[in-house]
């Protein structure tokens, strides 16, 4: 049972504001949305071990810098910026 | 027998000196100026970009140079393919105002032959929906009737193309958002094989199911593009590129003897009158010398919400990064770092991608990943070993693209797990890794398109458009049927 607290605590973790007045037709989607996904859980079989598709394997490069964007490009779409970075508040005294 | 490839035809009609690119890139860019009003395929038409690579392709053609096949084609990418300085926001208010500062690698291939970009297409928000309706700009409409949607997520592209303002257009497919657009607006449209086309530059929904492919109005044109843009690409770690021989070269081979199944699953729950064309498919098959094979596929019954899981946990991860930090929406007001991240991105991110976000979340979060997350990898598994094993009795699976056709605007917004369950026939594919190409089998009552999908084996994209092919060649002016709208050739 989803519960207003697991929606508030899942918000929080996933960076996402609920407001008061959103969180019951929210925790009803949610409701709905598990007791869709808890489907899966109906599977007789435990499932095939899967780790990749179509056989991929880790692709390696070798340890060599090569020339990345110009710093200023970078900070193009940036709201805040200054020296060279991006700007943030103060995050501790 | 006139041409029914786009891209040859108008690569014929320049280099025939029939019409310069200049004229038809600016016949292109009247008619969008004429109908995107209602189609609202286009969300940023580029007139300047355009006239510019039409000028060059003339420049080569007035020096005798030899021109690739599609040089000078005006073309059109879904909002979530990266373009080195135009603006691409993945339909999101979010990413509004944002320029990349780099190409992604199918549009860098596609620029290197001088393709004429007329401009970025509509789609639902980061990809996630099927109408298009989630995009903050409004949905794309079918140029079939004006009335329903064009699907989604790549609605705008196949809107664009099936209404004649773009020659083709590139989209991407987690879940069936090239197929599912294609079939409601009757063209074509192919899902590559997982790695067979590098997604570098592609804004990321769900990682390990995202494919960018061709929309197009008819298979060899979509073969065409497959060939161009399926290219190792060493900047997307899962890239393989194309495997075996061109699938140009495939495309018109004699299909006699070639095993064609259907998966009783993929039968149910289907609206009658796409049962009916699907079964109208079976017969011209036939009557083109395939066998047909029937058999039970099980493990389909939970391919959907194993879908929804891995999508979403994946989604709530690639999405983690929009911060308001480096790029797009920042909320004006607020009181320290956490506090900005959280409001610009409840005010930035749309409905349904803050419901897919939260169910990501949860499904990873401590006490729920062994139940969700990690059953649902187990059941793909599962899924993939499925597939696998019906294609050592068939060489390609047909199916329904959707079980119904085109709804009507605003029809799909009330439910979330109604509008999920109609991608029930297209996210198997996206489990598995798979090829699949979408392409029209008939209409509705109303005169609205049905779709079907033919889906092949890992890398086997020659045989999926051999036998689209074969069928488009026999039946195309009964089932294809193109709107009186756009650029007429």
């Amino acid at each position: 049972m989803v519960s207003h607290d697991d929606v508030i605590q899942i918000a929080r973790l996933a960076k996402l504001s609920i407001k008061e007045d959103e969180l019951d037709a929210l925790t009803g989607e949610m409701q709905n949305i598990i007791d869709f996904a808890d489907t899966i859980n109906s599977a007789a079989e435990s499932g095939e071990a899967f780790d990749n598709i179509n056989n991929l394997s880790n692709v390696f490069h070798d340890d060599v810098v090569i020339p990345s964007y110009p710093t200023e490009k970078i900070l193009e779409n940036a709201k805040d910026v200054a020296d060279d970075c991006f700007l943030v508040k103060k995050r501790c005294d | 027998m006139s041409e029914i490839s786009q891209i040859k035809k108008i690569n014929n009609m320049l280099t025939s000196k029939e019409i310069s690119c200049e004229e038809l890139t600016k016949s292109y860019l009247a008619q969008i100026d004429k109908v995107n009003g209602d189609l609202n395929a286009y969300v940023n038409v580029t007139p300047d970009i355009a006239l510019a690579s039409a000028k060059k392709v003339d420049e080569k053609l007035a020096k005798g140079e030899d021109i690739s096949l599609l040089a000078g084609v005006p073309m059109t990418l879904k909002d979530n393919i990266s373009t080195d300085g135009i603006e691409t926001t993945c339909c999101s208010n979010i990413l509004k105002g944002y320029k990349p500062i780099y190409n992604a690698t199918v549009w860098n291939i596609l620029k290197e032959q001088d393709a004429v970009l007329l401009g970025k297409t509509n789609m639902d928000e980061f990809a996630m929906g099927s109408s298009c309706e989630t995009s903050c700009f409004g949905g794309a409409k079918n140029p079939h009737s004006f009335d329903h949607v064009a699907g989604g997520s790549s609605g705008g592209v196949a809107s664009a193309v099936g209404g004649n303002i773009a020659a083709y257009g590139l989209g991407s497919d987690t879940g069936g958002s090239i197929r599912q657009p294609a079939s409601f607006c009757g063209i074509v449209g192919l899902k590559p094989s997982y790695g067979a086309v590098s997604r570098f530059g592609l804004i990321a929904y769900a990682s390990s199911l995202d494919q960018i492919g061709p929309i197009t109005t008819n298979v060899e044109d979509t073969a065409i593009i497959y060939d161009a843009i399926s290219q190792y690409d060493e900047k997307d770690s899962t890239s393989q590129g194309k495997k075996g021989c061109s699938t140009c070269e495939a495309l018109k081979k004699d299909i006699k003897g070639m095993k064609i199944g259907i998966a009783r699953e993929y039968l149910e729950g289907v609206r009658d009158d796409v049962k009916e064309a699907i079964e109208n498919a079976v017969k011209v098959y036939e009557s083109l010398g395939a066998e047909i094979v029937y058999f039970n596929l099980p493990a389909l019954k939970f391919a959907l919400p194993v879908y929804y899981i891995l999508a979403c946990a994946e989604a709530s991860s690639n999405l983690g990064r929009y911060d308001g930090i480096r790029y797009g929406y920042k909320t004006p007001t607020y009181e320290n770092v956490n506090d900005m991240i959280c409001k610009t991105r409840s005010e930035g991110f749309g409905d349904e991608v803050k419901r897919r976000i939260l169910l990501g979340t949860y499904v990873l979060s401590a006490g729920y990943y062994d139940a969700y997350y990690k059953k649902a990898q187990n059941l793909r598994g599962t899924i993939v070993k499925a597939f696998k094993n019906a294609f050592d009795s068939c060489d390609v699976i047909l199916a329904p693209t959707v079980p119904m056709t085109a709804f009507k605007v605003g029809h799909a917004a009330s439910d979330p797990i109604e509008t999920y369950l109609t991608d029930i026939c297209t996210v198997p594919v996206n489990i598995a890794g798979l090829p699949a190409v979408s392409l029209p089998c008939g209409f509705n009552p109303k005169g609205m398109p049905i779709g079907m999908q033919l889906i092949g084996n890992t890398f086997c994209e020659g045989t999926i458009l051999n036998a689209a092919w074969s069928y488009e060649n026999k039946v195309r002016d009964s089932v294809f049927k193109s709107p009186e709208l756009g650029v007429k050739l």
